[in-house]
């Protein structure tokens, strides 16, 4: 198992650039390699087509991560979307990318032609991507794979605000964030956090969301020491 | 429909929370009811360019200005223009070229002196353009536009021009590199404050955020100057507003109009010292030695070739000379704008035989003198343009032709 392996490229978990060969496809035999995003199979290269880094998930995908503030639409990411227009098959669903998305009437759970919900215009919809493309609208779901709603679905009361695909990222990572750490030690709140760059805080006291709208906001740069140190500077203002 | 779906559209969340939070006096970011966002002022790198950072909004004024023919019924004035250019990049809203309402707005204050930009009553005045880019939209366009285009008019010089020729209407520009160009007159700093309502009218904000513009109910600017003269209200449609709150809103607009004049002036201030520490900083610093100089009148040159009679070594001293020329320069050429030029000679000889200071009238005749012919060793071909009109009776210093590189670039340098 060992020798069939590929050797890591050097790069895993370093940025890459444009042009940057990441693999050598030569030395390897009988392997299936998965390319996500920013790769792209070169004659006997895997070279990099975007700038960030370079991530692998065992044991064969490798992608490429960056954060900026448009979305690429991927399938199985967990996005936040608003409703923009209703047709009498879709949503037309604004997620963030070149693209509107279409999100089934039908992908609800225990959804039928009878109990089609009814969203108005500006509905904040928590949603999976199904199918993306870059020739295709994308399409959503508010279903898990197995069916079942799982906290899918609108969203409601709360506030929302928008921030780069790699904040969300880091909103998502496991262990928690510190910023969220720190937050959660002294507020309660819930959250849903899309990977196209939006969030969503809800909290009974609309301080709180003031609060911890404007903490995430500010930790985007800030390394996880400064932002618990930023996290306590507001508490500290407010009580 | 195509660009319909870049809209960003408020959520029905943010609506009712933006508008909840402000029940109970708070504001999403934090801020206070009348609080304004930090303004970041960036002047600097050029004269008449500004840009300006309230929070989120950038935008960036430029100002230029040419020669044109004036109105007919208004021949002894200047004109002001302002263009605002909404780039699809600060929202993807906008459509290029569509025009603002802020420019218009903006376009109507009678805040830059325009009888001082006419040079030729009823034949050349000077139109002063403001372009406006708006780099990023996070709310508020008005008053941050307004204030980059404050900014730079303030920064602003444009070229010193005097009317001379055979009839005494032919207009010279002179390059800046010979006579320090001019700032323009500015009577007073008219500041936009913007108010956003929002719940029938009872609930005010000032400089509202991108998404508290998309939510809110009415909008109203008030144009207020440091004197507390209330130069223009406008509030295009929305909704309708009791006269106490328009009344107490002007009152806090012209708290903050002294407030942001303040801030203008002081980056305004800032910058100018900056400018002419650069021009006097590059020269070694030394007591600038007195000339001796043969009286020879400098004649009508037409080959613009300069004969060579004293030595180099008296080039490092003419350096030094010219360091004193920025400041004397500007003074010289404020004292003309403040008369407007008719007569060609006796403003030539004015300017020229003006004494400031302590220095003799040789002296200073030298000094003016001087740039110009080292730059005619430079730069022959600009003797031309200037001699005609000019009094041919100035003391003048004779330097050998090419002067070595590294003074070269001095000279250059300080003139701009």
């Amino acid at each position: 198992m060992e020798s069939r392996r590929p050797p890591p490229s050097p790069f895993v978990e370093n940025y890459v650039v444009p042009g940057d060969v990441v693999l050598d496809l030569s030395e390897m035999t009988n392997q299936t390699i998965k390319l996500g995003a920013g790769l792209r199979q070169e004659c006997d290269t895997i070279q990099a087509t975007s700038s960030g880094k370079l991530r692998l998930s065992k044991p064969n995908k490798y992608w490429v991560e960056s954060s900026q503030k448009r979305y690429t639409p991927s399938v199985e990411d967990t996005v936040l979307g608003i409703v923009v227009d209703t047709k009498p098959d879709n949503f037309l669903v604004d997620i963030k990318g070149p693209n509107l998305a279409f999100l089934p009437v039908l992908a609800f759970e225990g959804g039928t032609r009878r109990n089609i919900p009814k969203f108005e215009i500006g509905t904040l919809i928590y949603a999976r991507v199904v199918k993306a493309n870059s020739i295709m609208n994308p399409e959503l779901s508010c279903m898990d794979a197995t069916g079942k709603a799982a906290e899918f679905g609108q969203l409601k009361d709360g506030y929302m605000f928008d921030t780069s695909t790699g904040m969300s990222r880091m909103l998502l990572s496991s262990p928690t964030c510190p910023v969220l750490e720190a937050l959660g030690k002294k507020l309660s709140f819930e959250i849903a956090v899309g990977l196209n760059g939006r969030v969503w805080v809800n909290a009974p006291a609309p301080n709180t969301v003031i609060l911890v709208s404007n903490a995430i906001i500010r930790s985007e740069s800030l390394s996880g020491i400064k932002q618990r140190a930023m996290v306590e500077n507001l508490l500290q203002k407010l009580t | 429909m195509s660009m319909d779906h870049l809209r960003w559209r408020p959520t029905v969340n943010e609506r009712d929370f933006i508008e909840r939070v402000l029940q109970s006096d708070l504001r999403v970011d934090g801020r206070n009811s009348f609080d304004f966002r930090t303004l970041k002022i960036t002047l600097g790198r050029e004269d008449g360019m500004s840009e300006v950072q309230l929070g989120e909004t950038r935008v960036m004024a430029y100002v230029t200005a040419q020669l044109v023919q004036p109105y007919r019924d208004r021949p002894n004035e200047g004109t002001l223009a302002i263009f605002t250019e909404f780039s699809p990049m600060a929202d993807p809203a906008f459509e290029a070229g569509h025009p603002g309402e802020s420019a218009i707005e903006l376009g109507r204050s009678r805040a830059v002196d325009m009888e001082s930009l006419c040079v030729v009553a009823g034949k050349q005045v000077w139109s002063v353009r403001v372009d406006l880019h708006i780099l990023d939209n996070g709310g508020n366009l008005i008053d941050a536009a307004n204030i980059a285009a404050l900014a730079a008019l303030s920064t602003f010089r444009r070229p010193e021009c005097t009317v001379g020729g055979d009839d005494g209407q032919q207009v010279i520009v002179h390059d800046p590199e010979v006579r320090d160009p001019i700032p323009l007159t500015i009577h007073h700093m008219p500041i936009a404050v913007t108010f956003a309502y929002f719940g029938e009218g009872n609930i005010v904000v000032l400089d509202p955020t991108y998404k508290e513009e998309a939510v809110m109910g009415g909008r109203m600017t008030a144009t207020i100057n440091s004197n507390g003269d209330v130069c223009a209200i406008q509030k295009a449609g929305g909704e309708g507003v009791m006269s106490g709150v328009i009344m107490q809103c002007l009152r806090i607009a012209s708290v903050k109009a002294a407030d942001i004049t303040s801030k203008i002036k002081k980056a305004v201030d800032s910058y100018t010292t900056e400018k002419d520490l650069k021009k006097v900083k590059r020269l070694p610093v030394s007591v600038p030695q007195k000339i001796h100089v043969t009286d020879v009148t400098m004649e009508n040159k037409g080959d613009g070739e300069l004969e060579t009679q004293t030595q180099t070594a008296k080039t490092p001293s003419d350096v030094q000379q010219i360091s004193k020329d920025p400041a004397p320069m500007v003074e010289a050429s404020s004292e003309e704008d403040a008369q407007p030029v008719t007569d060609s000679s006796n403003a030539e000889a004015k300017s020229t035989s003006n004494p400031h200071g302590a220095n003799g009238e040789s002296d200073e005749a030298q000094e003016i003198g001087s740039p110009k012919s080292l730059k005619d060793a430079i730069k022959p071909k600009h003797k031309r343009k200037k001699k005609s009109g000019r009094i041919t009776s100035y003391h003048c210093l004779r330097i050998s032709a090419p002067l070595p590189p590294p003074q070269r670039a001095f000279l250059q340098d300080i003139n701009k």
